[in-house]
């Protein structure tokens, strides 16, 4: 035995130590996206028998207006979403700086972080609160009205992302202090003595140090973009009229309240090819960098 | 006109000063070594001089410019950095035009100081490739280059060759010093290894604790030490130093005793201010001592180094009661400047003349035997 363990053990002990990983990971995402995509092909209400339709789910989809605006509204949360990495990169310049008292302030930015998103978006629910809001609080000073943001089926998107980005700012900002922190001070030196300043030393010395830091807040931030869920959940219940329903919160929606697990499942799959886009890219680049780095 | 001139240059962190009072004057031209063990300030003067730290207070020339508190790139200075600091994202090129294009100079010009100094290092072959495509001492070479393209009046260097290996380190001290030769700039330098400073420096400046101890040429400096510092951080091996009386004064000279030597003759300077009891401090350079079979004092060799021309002898003479010596009480270090057949545990006797011995005393350790010639 223990001659078989010497002979062996070049692989017995990394398959050992990989392998909890790999069922977890097997049986929590691999088989249940494979059986996703098995219940996307039929009709099924969770308990009666399966009723296979084929394609049918995802014809139907093609012709829900409910899903263009789900899938619309996705596509808003991802643009607004991409300004997370730059004020992110701003803030994190700011609390940066050695002032005293900064330590607090970096604190105070770093709150969201803390939070349950739900508590996120229940406060922002109160701030939009028409009457007696944060918001309502700050027009009334101005002698206007505000307007009743998530009762607007024109703005309540914008109001669920703009509580969204609170977090995902403070996220970008952690991100880019800690590459703003191990940036090379000679670097930075040898900038000013070549006599860059300000944006100059912003563009083309501090950034392209941080490129990886950059991509990996854009690849974090477009995920995050596309799996939101809890936010509206919390705020709005993609109301009014699914008017800020988003992909995920509409496959919950049709699963679980509506018993058409085949239906939510297509909607699952839709939004997995999407996603598929941005995690071959962060894949690939990262595997690119290892090949590099090794 | 002075290249460089510093006014008493002070720089403090809360209670900790790391620059007291610095003055030097640096003329056109000159290549100046910065020594001093770590921590002594070398590199903070360096980079105070390149703006890159504030100084607390004093004032700083550059071709009688005011610079004390002009930003890094209004200085007319140029730096090599420790770590090189090459901009990983631009080409060879890119990154020693760099300077120029921040200067918003017009293509052609940057273009044509990018080629002068490409060919001036041989890196006309490099200019497309990236830092990380290029051998420790290629990316030295760029860094230098990125400092000549911008033509300052001032070149910075902070231990630029302590990244290199000893081969390379060698061939880029040359060629920092032929570099030096053609451009006639002045050259600021800072490193803590003594055979770049003794090498390369028109003159040297020796830095202990914020402190300038001592501005020469580097001969002066080795010969004429000011201090029992200068004499002990100066030469490798090092200097040897052992505790002796002054048992006479006359005039010009003092007899000096220590255990196992005869009380020797002295020459010293006028303002000596000993008196006969007085402790001191007796240097002897490792090239100064002697051996013999017989005569001088005994001694037990501790350990042999061959270096092939010369030999380095540690030798235990018991008694001497040597000062900080590098291999522990008692080790005195000979250099003879031949093969020599000797082994561990071999007797031998050491003598010294007192005409090469130095004398360190008085608070300061200040140097109170006559200078030598040079």
């Amino acid at each position: 035995m223990p001659n078989f363990w010497r002979q062996h053990r070049g692989w017995i002990a990394p398959t050992l130590f990989i392998m909890p990983a790999v069922v977890l990971f097997g049986v929590v995402i691999v088989a249940s996206s494979v059986q996703s995509l098995w219940i996307s092909l039929h009709d099924w209400d969770g308990m009666s028998p399966m009723h296979w339709v084929g394609l049918g789910n995802y014809q139907e989809l093609f012709r829900d207006p409910q899903f263009f605006t789900s899938l619309k509204n996705n596509c808003i949360w991802l643009v607004v979403f991409m300004l997370a990495p730059p004020l992110g990169l701003g803030i994190a310049l700011l609390v940066n700086q050695q002032i005293r008292g900064m330590r607090l302030v970096k604190s105070l930015f770093f709150i969201p972080l803390v939070l349950a998103s739900v508590a996120v978006g229940v406060v922002f629910t109160w701030v939009y609160t028409p009457g007696f809001g944060l918001l309502a609080l700050v027009f009334s000073a101005f002698g206007a009205t505000a307007p009743a943001l998530l009762s607007d089926e024109n703005l309540v998107t914008f109001a669920v992302v703009f509580a969204a980005l609170w977090p995902q700012v403070a996220f970008c900002m952690v991100l880019y202090l800690a590459g703003l922190n191990s940036l090379s001070d000679d670097l930075i030196g040898a900038g000013q003595v070549d006599g860059a300043r300000g944006l100059n030393m912003l563009f083309h010395v501090v950034l392209p140090q941080l490129t990886q830091v950059t991509f990996i807040a854009i690849a974090i931030t477009a995920i995050g973009a596309l799996r939101s869920f809890d936010m509206v959940s919390v705020m709005t219940q993609g109301g009014p009229f699914g008017s800020s329903s988003v992909l995920a919160y509409q496959m919950y929606e049709q699963s679980i309240f509506s018993y058409r697990f085949g239906y939510g499942a297509a909607i699952a799959s839709v939004l997995f090819a999407i996603m598929l886009v941005f995690i071959v890219w962060y894949l690939s680049r990262i595997m690119r960098a290892d090949d590099r780095g090794a | 006109m002075s290249s460089l001139e510093l006014h008493h240059i002070e720089k403090s962190y809360g209670s900790y000063h790391a620059l007291r009072g610095i003055d030097l004057t640096v003329e056109q031209g000159e290549f100046i070594v910065m020594v001093g063990p770590s921590g002594c300030g070398k590199s903070t003067l360096l980079k105070s001089i390149a703006g890159l730290e504030p100084i607390t207070s004093g004032t700083m020339m550059i071709n009688g410019r005011d610079v004390t508190h002009a930003q890094p790139g209004d200085r007319g200075i140029a730096m090599v950095f420790q770590s090189y600091a090459l901009y990983p994202h631009m080409t060879v090129a890119q990154n020693m035009g760099f300077g120029l294009r921040m200067a918003k100079r017009p293509k052609t010009e940057i273009e044509e100081a990018v080629t002068k100094a490409a060919q001036i290092l041989r890196l006309t072959d490099q200019l497309e490739k990236l830092p990380k495509q290029l051998s420790g001492g290629q990316r030295q070479r760029v860094a230098i280059g990125r400092t000549i393209t911008r033509s300052p009046e001032v070149f910075l260097f902070d231990e630029p060759l302590s990244n290199l290996d000893a081969a390379l380190r060698t061939q880029m001290r040359v060629e920092i010093s032929t570099l030096h030769a053609k451009l006639g700039a002045t050259m600021i330098y800072v490193t803590h290894d003594q055979v770049e400073a003794m090498t390369m420096a028109s003159r040297i400046v020796v830095l202990n604790a914020g402190r300038i101890e001592q501005v020469g040429s580097p001969l002066e400096l080795y010969r004429n030490p000011d201090n029992f510092f200068v004499a002990g951080f100066l030469g490798a091996p090092r200097m040897n130093f052992f505790a002796g009386r002054v048992v006479q004064v006359s005039t010009g000279h003092v007899t000096v005793q220590c255990p196992l030597v005869e009380p020797f003759d002295v020459a010293v300077v006028d303002n000596a201010k000993l008196a006969a009891g007085d402790s001191i401090t007796i240097g002897a350079r490792p090239e100064a001592l002697g051996i013999g079979s017989d005569g001088g004092f005994p001694a037990k060799v501790h350990l042999v180094e061959h270096l092939g021309r010369e030999t380095i002898l540690y030798a235990d003479a018991g008694a001497l009661q040597t000062i900080g010596s590098d291999t522990g009480t008692g080790n005195l270090t000979v250099h003879l400047p031949d093969v020599a057949p000797f082994t561990k545990g071999d007797p031998v006797h050491l003598r010294f003349d007192p005409a090469d011995a130095y004398l360190f005393g008085g608070d300061e350790q200040a140097t109170l035997s006559i200078p030598k010639s040079i």
